[in-house]
C-alpha cells in the first residue's frame, strides 16, 4: 500500500480511537455523576457529548473523502457503523447524566448498583502522608498500581479532568473506575494510615 | 422472525437486575469491539445472544418499577432508576450494532483492523501456550484485578466461547482468551500465556 494511503488509514483510525474513548469514558463519568450527584460531573459529560457530535461528523467526513475503491466499499461502511455506535453510547452517557441535571435526586438503589458493579467507581480523599502527593499523575502510575483509572479529581469543589502533567494536592478527592478489587489498593495509596476511616 | 421469550412479572429486586444490566451492557461493548477485531462470528454471535438477555431485562425492570411506584413521590424517586436502565439497553443495542456487523459479513477493513489493534489498548486475543505457567489454574487463583489490572471476559475453547467465564474456570492449554484492563496488565499477561514470563508477582 503507498504510504500516503497508509497515513490516511492512521488518521482515520485514530480519529475512531478517540470517538470510542471518549465515548466510554463518558459512561463512567456519567455514574460518576450519579454516585455522587455531582452537577458538575453531569455538565462534563454534556460537554463531551457535543464534542463526540463534532468528532463524528468530521470522522465520518474523514472516511467518505477517502477515496477508497469499489471494492473497499463493504470495509469502509463498517468503520461508518462503528462510528455510528460510538456516538449512540454517547448518547446513552449523556442520557444517565441528564438524571443529576434534571435534578432527580438518584435513588439508593442506583448508587448500590454502580457500587456493586463489576467495573465500579469509587471517590476517595488523597490524604497529607499520601505517596501520591506532590507526584504528577503520569508519575503517580495508577493504572499501574491499582488497576484504577482516575476520571476526574475534585479540587476546591470544582471537578477537573485529569492530564498526565496535573500535580496531585493534599485534600484533591480521586474520581476513578476500574475493578472492585482495585478500590482498596487506591483508597490505601490516597490515604496510607487511615484505611479503615474512608 | 426472531423468538421472543414470553415475559411475565417476576418478584426480583430493582437493585439485582439494574446490576445485570450495567454489567452485561459492559461486557458486551467490550466482546462486540473484539469480534469486530478479530473479525470473530461466533463471538458476534454471543454479543446478540447477550442483547436479547438485557432486552427480557429490560422488561422486567420496567414491570417491578411500575409495581413498586404507589405515589407521585416514589414515582419521581423511581424515574431516574428507569431511565438509567433504559441507557443501559440502549448500550447493549449498541454493541449488538457492532456485532452485526460481523455476522452480516460487513466487516471492517483489514487495514483498520491492523491499525486498530495497535491502538486499542485495552483489549487483547491470546492464545494459551502449553508452557505457560497459567496452564491448569483457575481464574480465581490467578487475582488477575488486584495483580495487573485485567479481567479475563471469554474464553475460546472447543470450538466454542465461554463468556464471562466462572472463577472456578481452569485455563487449559490451547485456550484463547479475550481480556480488558490496563495496558501495561495486558502486556504482562500476554508474556505469562505464551510462556515468556514464568511466574505471577504480586
Amino acid at each position: 500500500m503507498p504510504r500516503k494511503r497508509k497515513l490516511r488509514f492512521e488518521e482515520i483510525v485514530e480519529r475512531f480511537a478517540e470517538l470510542k474513548d471518549t465515548s466510554e469514558l463518558m459512561i463512567d463519568l456519567a455514574y460518576s455523576s450519579l454516585l455522587l450527584n455531582n452537577k458538575e460531573l453531569a455538565e462534563e459529560v454534556q460537554r463531551l457529548e457535543e464534542y463526540v457530535d463534532k468528532l463524528h461528523t468530521e470522522f465520518e467526513l474523514l472516511v467518505l473523502s477517502s477515496g477508497f475503491k469499489k471494492e473497499e466499499a463493504k470495509g469502509f461502511l463498517g468503520l461508518i457503523r462503528l462510528g455510528v455506535v460510538a456516538e449512540k453510547i454517547a448518547d446513552a452517557a449523556a442520557e444517565i447524566a441528564e438524571v443529576v441535571l434534571r435534578g432527580i435526586e438518584p435513588h439508593l438503589v442506583l448508587k448500590l448498583t454502580i457500587e456493586e458493579a463489576e467495573e465500579t467507581i469509587i471517590y476517595t480523599p488523597v490524604a497529607e502522608n499520601s505517596p501520591l502527593l506532590n507526584k504528577t499523575l503520569r508519575e503517580a502510575r495508577i493504572p499501574e498500581e491499582t488497576g484504577m483509572w482516575v476520571l476526574a479529581i475534585k479540587r476546591e469543589g470544582k471537578c477537573i479532568r485529569p492530564k498526565p502533567d496535573l500535580k496531585i494536592q493534599v485534600g484533591d478527592v480521586l474520581i476513578a473506575s476500574g475493578y472492585a478489587e482495585g478500590t482498596e489498593d487506591l483508597k490505601k495509596l490516597a490515604a496510607p494510615q487511615f484505611p479503615s476511616m474512608i | 422472525m426472531p423468538n421472543f421469550e414470553k415475559i411475565e412479572y417476576k418478584p426480583i429486586s430493582v437493585r439485582e437486575l439494574l446490576l445485570e444490566m450495567k454489567n452485561l451492557s459492559e461486557l458486551m461493548i467490550d466482546l462486540a469491539y473484539s469480534a469486530a477485531l478479530f473479525n470473530d462470528k461466533e463471538l458476534a454471535e454471543e454479543v446478540l445472544e447477550l442483547e436479547k438477555r438485557v432486552d427480557t431485562l429490560a422488561y422486567l425492570l420496567d414491570m417491578v418499577v411500575m409495581v413498586a411506584a404507589r405515589d407521585a413521590k416514589d414515582a419521581e424517586a423511581l424515574v431516574g432508576v428507569s431511565t438509567v436502565a433504559s441507557a443501559t439497553d440502549k448500550i447493549s443495542d449498541a454493541a449488538a450494532d457492532i456485532a452485526a456487523i460481523v455476522t452480516q459479513n460487513i466487516g471492517v477493513h483489514p487495514i483498520v483492523s491492523e491499525i486498530f489493534e495497535r491502538l486499542l489498548k485495552r483489549l487483547i486475543k491470546v492464545k494459551v501456550n502449553k508452557t505457560s505457567a497459567l496452564v491448569g489454574k483457575r481464574i480465581s487463583e490467578l487475582k488477575l484485578a488486584p495483580r495487573m489490572g485485567i479481567d479475563i471476559i471469554a474464553i475460546f475453547r472447543n470450538k466454542d466461547w465461554k463468556i464471562n467465564p466462572e472463577e472456578n474456570e481452569q485455563i487449559s492449554a490451547e485456550d484463547v482468551l479475550i481480556a480488558r484492563g490496563t495496558p501495561s496488565g495486558l502486556k504482562e499477561f500476554k508474556e505469562l500465556c505464551e510462556g515468556r514470563k514464568e511466574t505471577l508477582e504480586d
